[in-house]
């Protein structure tokens, strides 16, 4: 439907002299039919992003094309964007009916009979054909969901624009209306932006996912890539749940050594090569529990989490608190002394300063599935 | 009581963090804090003399409510608090006991003048009246209730006149009517036009606007109308004057009928167009900002906006504004009484300052009480049509 281009975006809040830039120097281009999902913390400029592409805010500088076309200085209502809002912001006074056929009614010559036609095509799409004539008030979280979707789809937009759509539903509704949305886009093959602070959310939608902190964009792309090869210390935090173990070690010649008697061998030491400290990360699911006397990671279990198919396990290394997932069959009781390794392809290292990415995972991302069913056996 | 209250509590969670922290109290406070700080205010806009003493009283009062003498002391106090209540013996009829006082206000200013009003309407008043009503024997004391008049029966006779005969009353219904049927779109437009530029965005010292519109509210009735009787005098009024001077000429505003009733209009929607603005504003900030920025994704023109999502959102609060300027555009009375004095030739006399003909002036006070009765139901109507055509829910 079309590419956006975003170029050198900069929006500032704030009267002169008290500025607050929500979002810097922002470059990025979402391809035709791609669903974009923008991810960060609060206040990280991911929504002010989108506005901005939605024509919801003036720009302080920069430009935004759809196709080739300069849309920067248009309004919302030139655009041919359609946006999903968190909280619907479906019209009270109207019926589901009137919601749907609203965009048509203002914005196409279309006959009442034509409109009324597609509104309830759209509606059996969503599977809310039998709500048309209920006001918004009288329907559930999902339902009205619905409703603002096939809102946003009845004009076949170029942009699909959804600001956190999912987050006011309840967590099995969620992924139900997750998956739908993903399908629906499909279908459609809408170019979409998508905005959520939830990275699961980010990492199951998206076809790319662009990560944002403090109004700049981190790193982008595909959910593989910011899990294996976050370009810094930030997105390797952001992604991956739970979080990523962080420890700060001084180097000693082929050895990490860090609090709490936290001691790696490294055997490929030309990672380290010329620092004297560096931060050292893994992921919890990477890190094994093995016997007394072998591993890097010597700590005291603090919490165990049954999850049913796995255990979080919270554990104290020094003054660092390290998390790991652990098969559900590995209950130690909370106080005991563990050990725990891992493998250094599954290693991450970055700098001490500026954050960026010395190592990350290096171990093969696709090992077929003969050799996976292999394994398996 | 409430604001002592919530005052005492802010003033110990304030003293309780200080006593954790003495460090802070040594310093004057950075930033307003709640209970003593708020009435000291920032240190750097008062004397310096003032903040210290703030401080240091601060300093004691957090030492005195963290000693264990003081706590001991308090917790006692409280214990002993928690007993008194719980022994208090639970009077079911209490807490009718306690809202009384508006029902007797209530049943002696607005009911029994109500009902009385009603009664009176079928009868003809002969005068005041000292004899004995009824006699009501308490066995210790005697309760005679005097009769307030002398009436005498007339059935529905003030009702037929009134709708039949009485021409005068028919010009006053006329003359309101004129006046509503004119003022209240007038003040409904105006008012909400007034809102609608004072919510936007661009304009800049909002509060004084809003403030200036909003101030003849507060005007004396009287005041002002004597200010508009000056003011539109056909021979020496300013409005006149300027009219002149743009080369218009004079409008006779007081001396011809029709023009008359546009003065009484222009007099009412100049007190009582801030009264509906600011009502109508508070509406519009309550609208939802993401409803017209949907709007605006969805292609809607500035108009569209107006039309679709401004006006059904305001309703409810547009109902309230029609419905309180009807009624009180058919009680109007002291604007026409100053101003016009409801001439020229009964063209601007309205139908309570028909009332108050009649009832102060001839003492006809059956006969006015039976118009009082038939503008309540006329308001009510006029009501009721209004909530049915406006509120669909």
């Amino acid at each position: 439907m079309a590419t956006i281009d975003i170029t050198k975006l900069r929006k500032e809040f704030g009267d002169e002299g008290e500025q607050i830039v929500a979002v810097e120097d922002l470059d990025l281009t979402i391809e035709d039919g791609e669903f974009m999902v923008f991810v960060g913390p609060s206040g990280c400029g991911k929504t002010t992003t989108l506005r901005c592409v939605a024509g919801l805010e003036d720009v302080s500088s920069g430009s935004i094309e759809f196709d080739g076309v300069d849309v920067t200085d248009q309004r919302a209502r030139e655009r041919n964007v359609a946006m999903v809002f968190q909280n619907y912001a479906l019209y009270p006074h109207m019926t589901v009916r009137k919601n749907i056929g609203f965009p048509l009614r203002l914005s196409t010559k279309q006959s009442s009979d034509e409109i009324d036609e597609r509104v309830e095509e759209i509606a059996t799409l969503l599977g809310i054909e039998s709500l048309l004539d209920d006001k918004p008030k009288e329907l559930s979280g999902g339902q009205q969901q619905r409703v603002a979707l096939g809102r946003a789809i009845i004009r076949d937009p170029e942009v699909f624009l959804m600001d956190e759509p999912l987050s006011n539903l309840d967590a099995k509704l969620r992924s139900v209306m997750r998956t739908e949305l993903q399908e629906l886009q499909q279908e459609l093959d809408v170019t979409t932006a998508y905005v959520t602070h939830d990275q699961v959310e980010a990492m199951a939608m998206g076809d790319r996912i662009a990560i944002l902190n403090e109004g700049r964009l981190q790193q982008v792309g595909d959910a593989n890539e910011v899990y294996r090869s976050p370009t810094n210390e930030f997105v390797a935090g952001f992604i991956g749940s739970p979080s990523i173990n962080l420890v700060t070690a001084e180097v000693d010649g082929d050895t990490l050594v860090g609090p709490g008697n936290f001691e790696y061998v490294l055997d490929d030491v030309s990672w380290v090569d010329g620092r004297s400290r560096v931060r050292v990360g893994v992921r919890p699911e990477d890190m094994h529990l093995v016997e007394d006397g072998a591993g890097s990671m010597p700590s005291e279990v603090t919490v165990v989490e049954h999850m049913g198919n796995e255990n979080f396990l919270y554990a104290r290394m020094g003054e660092v608190d390290l998390t790991a997932r652990v098969p559900s069959k590995m209950r130690p009781p909370e106080g005991s002394r563990v050990r725990f390794d891992f493998d250094e392809e599954d290693l991450y290292l970055f700098d001490v300063d500026t954050q960026e990415s010395v190592k990350t995972k290096t171990g093969e991302t696709d090992v077929g599935y003969e050799q996976y069913v292999h394994n398996s056996v | 009581m409430a604001p002592t209250h919530s005052g005492g509590g802010s003033r110990f969670r304030e003293a309780s963090s200080l006593g954790r922290f003495p460090v802070r109290c040594d310093r004057p406070p950075e930033r307003r804090k709640p209970g003593i700080a708020r009435t000291t205010t920032d240190a750097g806009s008062t004397p310096r003399g003032e903040g210290e003493r703030a401080v240091i009283l601060n300093t004691i009062q957090s030492r005195v409510r963290t000693s264990p003498a003081y706590r001991a002391i308090a917790d006692q106090v409280r214990y002993r608090r928690q007993d008194v209540s719980g022994t208090v013996p639970k009077i079911p009829a209490l807490p009718y006991l306690y809202i009384s006082p508006f029902f007797v206000l209530f049943a002696v200013f607005l009911l029994f003048p109500t009902v009385y009003t009603l009664y009176l309407s079928f009868f003809n008043y002969l005068g005041a009246s000292n004899e004995v009503l009824l006699t009501v024997d308490f066995v210790v004391f005697q309760l005679t209730i005097p009769q307030i008049a002398n009436l005498q029966f007339v059935g529905l006779d003030h009702y037929t006149r009134l709708l039949f005969q009485d021409s005068l009353f028919h010009q006053a219904l006329f003359n309101t009517s004129f006046i509503f049927l004119v003022q209240v779109p007038l003040m409904v437009v105006l008012g909400l036009a007034t809102a609608l530029v004072l919510d936007a965005k661009f304009i800049r010292a909002k509060s004084v606007f809003r403030t200036l519109i909003a101030l003849p509210v507060a005007t004396g009735l009287v005041a002002y109308s004597t200010i508009f009787l000056l003011l539109f005098n056909g021979d020496v009024g300013v409005i006149n004057y300027a009219l002149e001077t743009i080369g218009l000429g004079r409008v006779p505003w007081l001396s011809d009928a029709w023009w008359a009733r546009i003065t009484l209009v222009i007099a009412v929607t100049w007190r009582w167009l801030g009264y509906n603005m600011i009502i109508l504003l508070a509406g519009l900030q309550t609208v939802p900002e993401q409803l017209y920025e949907a709007a605006e994704v969805d292609g809607a023109s500035r108009w569209q906006k107006f039309r679709f999502v401004t006006l059904p959102q305001l309703r409810p609060v547009l109902l309230f504004v029609v419905v309180s300027s009807t009624i009180g555009t058919f009680q109007i009375f002291a604007e026409p009484y100053v101003i016009t004095g409801g001439g020229p030739s009964n063209a601007t006399i309205t139908i309570v300052q028909y009332i108050y003909n009649q009832a102060f002036l001839q003492l006809n006070l059956g006969y006015a009480s039976a118009v009082s009765v038939a503008l309540v139901i006329l308001v009510s109507i006029m009501s009721i049509i209004q909530i049915r055509y406006g509120g669909a829910e």
